[in-house]
C-alpha cells in the first residue's frame, strides 16, 4: 500500500473528488467530475475546448463530464475531440463513465467512454472513439480515431485492435473503489 | 479460446482445473482417495504422481487465473473454459453495435452486412468519408490510422448508406454477371479437371470441355461459392426428404466429395467408389494420399512473377494480411475491405451435469447477467508478493539463496475456512527450486458482505491467540500476518545454479532453455470448512451444519533465475552441497507436506540478496 499522500498535494472537493494542485485544469467551469474521482499531478484537462456556437444560440457548458470513482493518472491528457463540420471546426464533448482508469502519459479524445474501462500507460485514445463499459487497454495501444470499442474486449497494438475477450469477472477487476480509499 | 500461457510477468498465479482428468463424463471431486497404506514404496510413487508438474505439455492447457474460472454449484468443482460449454444467447455486430438476427446470420454470414470494414493493411475500422465538395459524394472507405482508402483500388461509393451491398457489387467479377451460374453444370470443374470421377454412382452429367478450362482461370472465390451454394441446394433437393448427413448414404456421398476435391487434379484413383474413405483396405482405415505436390511455376504464373518484379517486396502482402482475406491474395493491389466480423453474447453451461453456470442480460448494451458463477466467490484466492518490500524485481532471482515471499489467501466465503498448503519440497524439471511453505496449515476468517466492512472496518480484529510473524519473528509454523478475510505466510524458496545460456550438451542442445530459468511452484491447496445447510424449506436450520472440503492445484509463477552467479557470501549461507548444481538434478523431488515440525528460527534478514 501506498504511503499516504504528503498534506495539502490534493484538493479535496465537496464530492470527494481529489484534485492535485499540480494539475492544469483549463476551463474548469465546463468541467462536472462525478465525486471521488482522482486527478494526479501533470494531468492536462482541457475544459476549455467547448463546443462552438453561433452567436446567439445556446448549448450546454460541459466540455468534460467525467464520473464516479475515475483515476487520472500522473501526466495524463484529456482533450475533447474536433472536427470541422459544414466548413467550421468545433470541438464536442468528453463524456466518462465511472471507474475509468487513465494511465500514466495516455492521452484521451474519446467522445464516450463507459463505465469499468482501463486505460494502460502511454496510450493514446483517437478522436472521437466510443469505448463500452468494462474494457482493457493494453500499454502503448494506439486506438484509431472513430473506433468503436464494444464491451468485454481487451484492445491492444497500434492501431488497437480487440485481440481477446474479457472474463465475465472483469467488472470486479476493473472497479476502482479500493484505489480511492489508498489515495 | 485459447488457454492462456505462463507469461513472463512476475508474479503470477494460476489454477488447474482438473477437467483433463475427467473431462466431462461425470462429475467428480479433485480430490483422490488417498492412497491405502501400503509399501512405503508405493506410497511415494503415489505422492509423486499426484505431484502436478506445471512444466508437463498438457499442463499449459489446464492453467487458468482465477479470473477466468467459473464454478459449479451442483458439481461442486471449478469449471473453466474448456469444460463449459456455449451457447449464443444473440449475435451483433462490434462497430456499429446493431443485433444481429440469428436467421440473418445464417443467410448473410457472419460479418457486418451494414457498413462496418475493416483495414486490409493495418486492421483499425474504416470510416466512410466524403471526397467530393461541401461533404457530397462519391464516398471512399477511408483508414484513420494508416490512411488507406479503398481508393486505391479503385472503389469509391455513390452513396454513404450500405456500403456492403455497394461493395459487393463492385467486387462481383465480370464473369458473373456475363454468365449466369446455372449453365455450369458442376462447381467443382474449377477445382479439378476430373471431377467425373466425384459422383460415378449418381451419374452427374460432367463434360469437361475445354470451355470449361478457359473458366477455370476466371473464377473468383466468389464466383466458386456461389456456384458451390448452388451446387449443394440442387443435391440437397435430389436426397429427397432426406436432411444432408442424416442418413449413412449422404454422408458417405459427401465424405467423397470432399475427399476427392482434397486430391485435386493430380490423383484421379482417390475418387474411387462412393467415396474414397469407404473404399479402405482390409480393417477400416482410411487410405492415405498425398494431398499435393510441389509446384512448378507454370505458364500461368509467369504473369505473377512479372507482377512481383513490378511492385517489388513491399507490394507484396504480408502474411496476416494474406489469412485474414478469403482469396488470399498475394499483392497489396488485391487487398480488400474486410467487413467487420461479428461477435456474440453466451450463455455458459457446465458440461458435467449442463447447470447453467453463465447467463448474461440479452439487452446487448447492458454489461449485467442473470447469473454469474464464477470460481472467485466459491475458492479462496491466492496473491504473491515478495517480503522484502524493497525487492520488487522478480525477473533476476539469485541462485543459491533463499528468497522469500508472502503468499496471501483470501477468503470469499463468509465462512471461516481451514487451508492447508502442500507442495513438493523441490519444483519440477530438470533444475528444481527447493521450496518451503514456514506454515502450511492455517485458519482464514470469513468474508463479511460490504455494509459490515464499512460499519466495522477497524472492530472486526482477528483472533488475538494467534501470533503472527510480522511482529514476532519468523517461526516455523507461524503465520505471517492475519486480517478480517485474510491470511499471509511466508514462501521460501532457493533457486538452483543453472548452467549458463549458450552451455550445450553432448548433442548441442542448450543444456538450460529459458523456460528451466522459471520457477513455477506447485501448489495444493485444501480447503475445509463448515457451512450452513440450506434446507428444501428455505429455512436455515439451527444445528444442520455441513462439512465441505475443497481441494486443487495452483502453480504460482514467482520469477526468474538469474543468469548471474552467486556471490561467495550466498555460496556460503546456502551451504556447500547447494554449490554443486547437478547434485540437485539428481536428487529425487519428494512430496513432503508441512516441513516445519521444530521451531527453529529463521531471521527475516538473513540470506536474503536484494536483486536489483
Ligand atoms: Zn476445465
Ligand atoms: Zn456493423
Ligand atoms: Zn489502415
Ligand atoms: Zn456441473
Amino acid at each position: 500500500m501506498p504511503p499516504k499522500q504528503t498534506k495539502g498535494e490534493y484538493i479535496e472537493t465537496d464530492t470527494g473528488n481529489k484534485v492535485s494542485r499540480k494539475s492544469v485544469i483549463l476551463g474548469s467551469q465546463n468541467i462536472i467530475l462525478g465525486g471521488k474521482t482522482i486527478i494526479q499531478a501533470d494531468c492536462t484537462i482541457r475544459g476549455d475546448l467547448r463546443r462552438t456556437v453561433a452567436p446567439g444560440q445556446h448549448s450546454g457548458n460541459v466540455a468534460i463530464a467525467v464520473g464516479r470513482y475515475c483515476f487520472l493518472s500522473r501526466s495524463s491528457v484529456l482533450r475533447p475531440p474536433g472536427r470541422t463540420h459544414q466548413k467550421t471546426f468545433s470541438y464536442y464533448p468528453m463524456k466518462i463513465g465511472d471507474h475509468v482508469f487513465v494511465g500514466e502519459g495516455s492521452v484521451v479524445e474519446a467522445a464516450l467512454i463507459g463505465s469499468y474501462v482501463h486505460i494502460a500507460k502511454d496510450c493514446v485514445i483517437g478522436k472521437f472513439t466510443i469505448i463500452k463499459d468494462c474494457v482493457r487497454i493494453e500499454e502503448g495501444t494506439v486506438v484509431a480515431p472513430n473506433t468503436v470499442i464494444p464491451s468485454f474486449s481487451l484492445v491492444s497494438g497500434r492501431p488497437g485492435v480487440v485481440i481477446d475477450e474479457l472474463p465475465e469477472t472483469a467488472q470486479e477487476g476493473l472497479e476502482l473503489k479500493n484505489l480511492y480509499r489508498m489515495i | 479460446m485459447a488457454p492462456r500461457s505462463i507469461t513472463y510477468s512476475f508474479p503470477t498465479v494460476h489454477i488447474s482445473c482438473p477437467c483433463d482428468e475427467s473431462i466431462a463424463i461425470t462429475p467428480k471431486s479433485p480430490t483422490k482417495p488417498s492412497a491405502p497404506a501400503a509399501l512405503e514404496e508405493d506410497l511415494e510413487e503415489s505422492e509423486e504422481e499426484e505431484t502436478f508438474d506445471p512444466r508437463a505439455p498438457r499442463s499449459n492447457f489446464s492453467l487458468f487465473p482465477l479470473d477466468n474460472l467459473l464454478y459449479c454449484e451442483d458439481c461442486n468443482q471449478i469449471r473453466c473454459p474448456r469444460c463449459v460449454h456455449d451457447e449464443i444467447v444473440c449475435f451483433f455486430c462490434p462497430n456499429c453495435l446493431f443485433e444481429v438476427p440469428s436467421s440473418t446470420v445464417k443467410s448473410e454470414g457472419n460479418r457486418c452486412t451494414r457498413n462496418c470494414f475493416s483495414c486490409p493493411i493495418c486492421f483499425a475500422s474504416l470510416v466512410v468519408t466524403p471526397t467530393g465538395e461541401e461533404q457530397a459524394g462519391p464516398y471512399i472507405l477511408l483508414c484513420n490510422h494508416c490512411l488507406w482508402s479503398s481508393a486505391e483500388i479503385g472503389i469509391e461509393f455513390e452513396k454513404p448508406t450500405s456500403i456492403a451491398a455497394q461493395l459487393a457489387q463492385k467486387l462481383k467479377p465480370p464473369s458473373l454477371a456475363r454468365a449466369p451460374s446455372g449453365s455450369f453444370t458442376s462447381p467443382l470443374s474449377p477445382m479439378s479437371a476430373s471431377s467425373e470421377s466425384y459422383f460415378p454412382s449418381m451419374g452427374a452429367p460432367t463434360i469437361i470441355t475445354p470451355d470449361d478450362e478457359v473458366d477455370k482461370k476466371e473464377l473468383s472465390p466468389e464466383e466458386r461459392f456461389i456456384k458451390l451454394k448452388a451446387h449443394y441446394a440442387q443435391q440437397r433437393a435430389g436426397a429427397g426428404a432426406d436432411e444432408y448427413g442424416s442418413s449413412p448414404g449422404a454422408l458417405s456421398r459427401l465424405m467423397g466429395l470432399y475427399s476427392g476435391l482434397g486430391s485435386g487434379s493430380r490423383s484421379r484413383s482417390f475418387g474411387r467408389g462412393i467415396g474414397g474413405f469407404s473404399n479402405t483396405g482390409g480393417k477400416g482405415k482410411p487410405e492415405w494420399t498425398e494431398w499435393d505436390t510441389v509446384k512448378e511455376i507454370g505458364d500461368d504464373e509467369e504473369e505473377l512473377v512479372e507482377r512481383i518484379k513490378e511492385v517489388g517486396f513491399a507490394g507484396t502482402a504480408s502474411k496476416e494480411q494474406r489469412i485474414a482475406q478469403s482469396h488470399q491474395p498475394r499483392f497489396i493491389q488485391d487487398l480488400k475491405p474486410l467487413a467487420a466480423l461479428l461477435r456474440t453474447k453466451r450463455s455458459k453451461r457446465c458440461r458435467a451435469c449442463r447447470h447453467i453456470l453463465v447467463k448474461p442480460e440479452s439487452k446487448l448494451t447492458t454489461i449485467r447477467f442473470r447469473i454469474k458463477l464464477v470460481a472467485m466467490n466459491y475458492i479462496p484466492a491466492l496473491s504473491i508478493s515478495r517480503l522484502d518490500p524493497t525487492a520488487f524485481n522478480y525477473v533476476a532471482l539469485t541462485p543459491l539463496s533463499t528468497h522469500q515471499f508472502l503468499l496471501t489467501i483470501t477468503n470469499p466465503l463468509f465462512d471461516p475456512i481451514n487451508v492447508t498448503l502442500a507442495t513438493p519440497a523441490k519444483t519440477p524439471g530438470n533444475y528444481p527450486s527447493t521450496v518451503t511453505i514456514l506454515c502450511p496449515t492455517f485458519e482464514v476468517g470469513a468474508n463479511t458482505d460490504v455494509w459490515d466492512e464499512a460499519l466495522q472496518t477497524a472492530t472486526n480484529t482477528p483472533t488475538p491467540t494467534i501470533k503472527k510473524g510480522r511482529k514476532t519473528g519468523m517461526l516455523i509454523g507461524t503465520v505471517w500476518d492475519m486480517g478480517r478475510n485474510w491470511t499471509t505466510v511466508v514462501i521460501e524458496i532457493v533457486p538452483p545454479l543453472l548452467p549458463l545460456p549458450g552451455e550445450l550438451d553432448e548433442d548441442g542442445n542448450e543444456l538450460a532453455t529459458e523456460d528451466d530459468r522459471v520457477v513455477q511452484v506447485p501448489v495444493s491447496v485444501r480447503v475445509v470448512y463448515e457451512t450452513d445447510l440450506e434446507r428444501d424449506d428455505g429455512g436455515l436450520g439451527k444445528e444442520a451444519k455441513e462439512k465441505r472440503e475443497h481441494t486443487y492445484w495452483s502453480v504460482l509463477g514467482l520469477g526468474r533465475i538469474s543468469e548471474k552467479m552467486p556471490t561467495k557470501a550466498a555460496e556460503d549461507a546456502a551451504g556447500p552441497s547447494a554449490a554443486r548444481p547437478m547434485s540437485l538434478v539428481s536428487a529425487p523431488g519428494k512430496s513432503v507436506i508441512g516441513r516445519g515440525s521444530a521451531g527453529e528460527e529463521v531471521s527475516g534478514n538473513k540470506n536474503r540478496h536484494s536483486v536489483r
